[in-house]
């Protein structure tokens, strides 16, 4: 088998560079997520292919947080869309784990199906490749193998690479990641390695049955209390490796500027208010029961599988302690 | 609902930028502007009746409006009221100025299947904008439909949209009939008075082989929609379009969703069967 030396990682990453912007976990500064090798500083920043689910989901990478859409020239009545700003330069995740890569592909399924190929979205993934780091000591808050993740052999993965010790075993999937492995042929290695072992899942979480239930759950009571400490703050929107949601906004200097999409958050509550200041969903509560309705059930109707990936991140970031394993025990208990 | 047809461009998201050819003001609040090509020739897409169009006053923003008219080729109509930032910038553009629209957006009324029914327009206000265009199609295709019954109200006789065609040129249709109401009485007005649900039950058009188009404000729908099960309409006889906050239009940027469905793709037309399955935030 094809096995990569972590001493020579960093003469891959470099490798890889020279030709495609590589994002690598790493922790920066304050900040943990999927930042650019080429910003990489020695001794400062820490990469973090060891550790489960840095802060930020790679998501950026195909969905940035804020993109620009078109350029825009007015004056007077007279008025141009000079041009449009899609981005396909080749990127490559390095290192993203399995319920990353599912919110990848779960963006996927929202932004090049159902009628419409949004060609920003399209643009920036058609040249984008993914190598997968596989999973198989899951962490605290971890339940991806709940919402349909496999984390050893993550589906949509163009490598997976699994830890070995010294070595990483190299392991293409798919024609792209035959040749980004040709393309650094020289630097792996032919040898036997042994791919670690499963530990069990720390979390025992039970998705079966759940969206079916929710579906006659919209009136339930419980989401009163289950709602009640959410602030509606956004943090789990934010580092949702699913979350796609955004806002279309325009900039404009003198005569001259740009149309832009931002990521926006279904917790807040201009998300939904009309010009005439109605809103169906002005109500924090109603704003909560619909971000965890579309994670464990609508997107499932309408795709066929969870939106929520079961990296752990919400969990870990809400500071109001909500837990949405909890909201799913909470959906199996209910009456 | 989900076997939409592509008829976008290949990035839906960026506008075609059009000329406005006429600016006609249909209330103290509400103008409709009229667009074509900006070469002159034609419009950059047809709309069925029912469907809407992103229209971006490009500097300033977009807003998913429905296209109340279109005459083939020759333009598209948008009725549009003065609600917000986007829209009370678009109120003082003039004739000539470019601007973008990019579309047609949503599902449309269901022509087809209501050829050879009876039917009932029930409108409110600017409501009565998407539902002009299923009404004038109607017209044009006269034979294919029953008695046609059309009854608007507004708050008042200024507020009245589409005025000639609602106290003149309508009336005038072979097996028409039209009502108007305005909430309140005023000095200028002989015609009724009162709210379109009341004014509803009092005329009773029979349910029998007929469907029941309903738009308005959100209080006067869920009343329209009472008064219609009392008058023995079932869920199946009553057609709605439902509007949300959107920014795309396309499906993707998720905001108008009701459960599953979004309302810019999936809708916004729907027949009261159909809402009755999701979740009441409609």
């Amino acid at each position: 088998m094809k096995v990569l030396s972590k001493a020579k990682l960093e003469t891959v990453l470099n490798t890889l560079n020279e030709n495609t912007e590589v994002f690598v976990p790493m922790q920066k500064g304050v900040q943990s997520g999927y930042f650019t090798w080429k910003s990489f500083e020695n001794g400062k920043d820490e990469l973090m292919l060891d550790v489960l689910n840095v802060y930020h989901s790679p998501k950026n990478v195909v969905l940035p947080q804020t993109e620009k859409m078109y350029g825009i020239k007015s004056k007077g009545v007279e008025v141009n869309i000079d041009k449009t700003y899609e981005d396909n330069h080749p990127t490559l995740i390095f290192g993203a784990r399995g319920c990353d890569v599912k919110g990848i592909l779960a963006m996927d399924d929202v932004f090049l199906t159902r009628g419409y190929e949004d060609s920003f979205y399209k643009a920036r993934r058609s040249n984008n490749i993914i190598i997968a780091n596989a999973c198989y000591n899951p962490g605290p808050n971890c339940f991806c193998n709940a919402m349909e993740v496999n984390p050893v052999d993550p589906v949509g993965a163009d490598v997976i690479i699994r830890d070995a010790g010294d070595v990483y075993i190299w392991e293409a999937k798919s024609e792209k990641g035959e040749a980004i492995t040709a393309q650094i042929a020289s630097l792996l290695e032919e040898k036997d390695a042994k791919s670690p072992e499963s530990k069990p899942f720390k979390q025992n979480v039970d998705y079966t049955g759940v969206a079916e239930k929710l579906k006659g759950m919209f009136e339930h009571p419980f989401w009163n209390k289950i709602s009640e400490p959410c602030s509606n703050c956004g943090m789990c929107t934010y580092v949702c490796p699913s979350c796609y949601c955004f806002d279309i906004q325009v900039k404009m200097w003198g005569d001259e500027g740009y149309r832009f999409r931002a990521w926006d958050s279904c917790m807040y509550e201009e998300y939904s208010r009309e010009a005439g200041g109605g809103n169906p969903r002005g109500a924090g509560k109603e704003r909560f029961r619909n971000r965890f309705l579309h994670k464990l059930e609508f997107y499932k109707e309408r795709y066929g599988t969870p939106l929520c990936t079961g990296c752990g991140r919400c969990i870990v970031v809400c500071p109001n302690d909500i837990n949405i394993v909890k909201i799913i025990d909470a959906v199996k208990e209910a009456e | 609902m989900s076997d939409h047809k592509c008829t976008c461009s290949e990035q839906p998201l960026v506008p075609t930028v059009v000329e406005v050819i006429d600016i006609i003001d249909r209330t103290p609040d509400v103008k409709s502007f009229f667009v074509r090509n900006v070469d002159g020739n034609g419009v950059p897409f047809q709309v069925a009746p029912g469907q809407c169009a992103m229209i971006s006053h490009l500097p300033i923003g977009e807003s998913m409006i429905s296209c109340t008219w279109q005459e083939e080729q020759e333009h598209l109509e948008f009725a549009i009221k003065r609600v917000g930032l986007m829209t009370d910038e678009l109120h003082q553009i003039e004739v000539g100025q470019k601007i973008g629209v990019r579309g047609p957006y949503g599902n449309g009324f269901p022509t087809e299947a209501c050829k050879g029914k009876d039917m009932v327009f029930i409108a409110g206000g600017i409501g009565l904008a998407p539902l002009r265009s299923f009404i004038k199609y109607c017209f044009k295709h006269r034979e294919d439909y029953g008695k046609i019954t059309i009854l608007y109200g507004s708050r008042s006789k200024a507020d009245l949209c589409f005025k000639e065609e609602i106290l003149d040129l309508w009336p005038k249709e072979p097996n028409t009939e039209v009502f108007v109401t305005i909430d309140n009485a005023e000095a200028e007005w002989d015609g009724h008075v009162g709210f379109v649900p009341s004014y509803l039950e009092e005329l009773n058009p029979s349910s029998n082989g007929a469907i029941a188009v309903v738009c308005g404000p959100p209080i006067m729908i869920k009343f329209v929609l009472q008064s219609l099960e009392k008058m023995g309409y079932n869920d199946e006889q009553v057609i709605t379009t439902l509007e949300m906050r959107m920014k795309c239009g396309i499906g993707k940027c998720g905001r108008c969703n009701i459960g599953s469905e979004f309302i810019c793709l999936d809708g916004p037309v729907y027949y009261l069967k159909q809402l009755r399955d999701l979740p009441p935030e409609w």
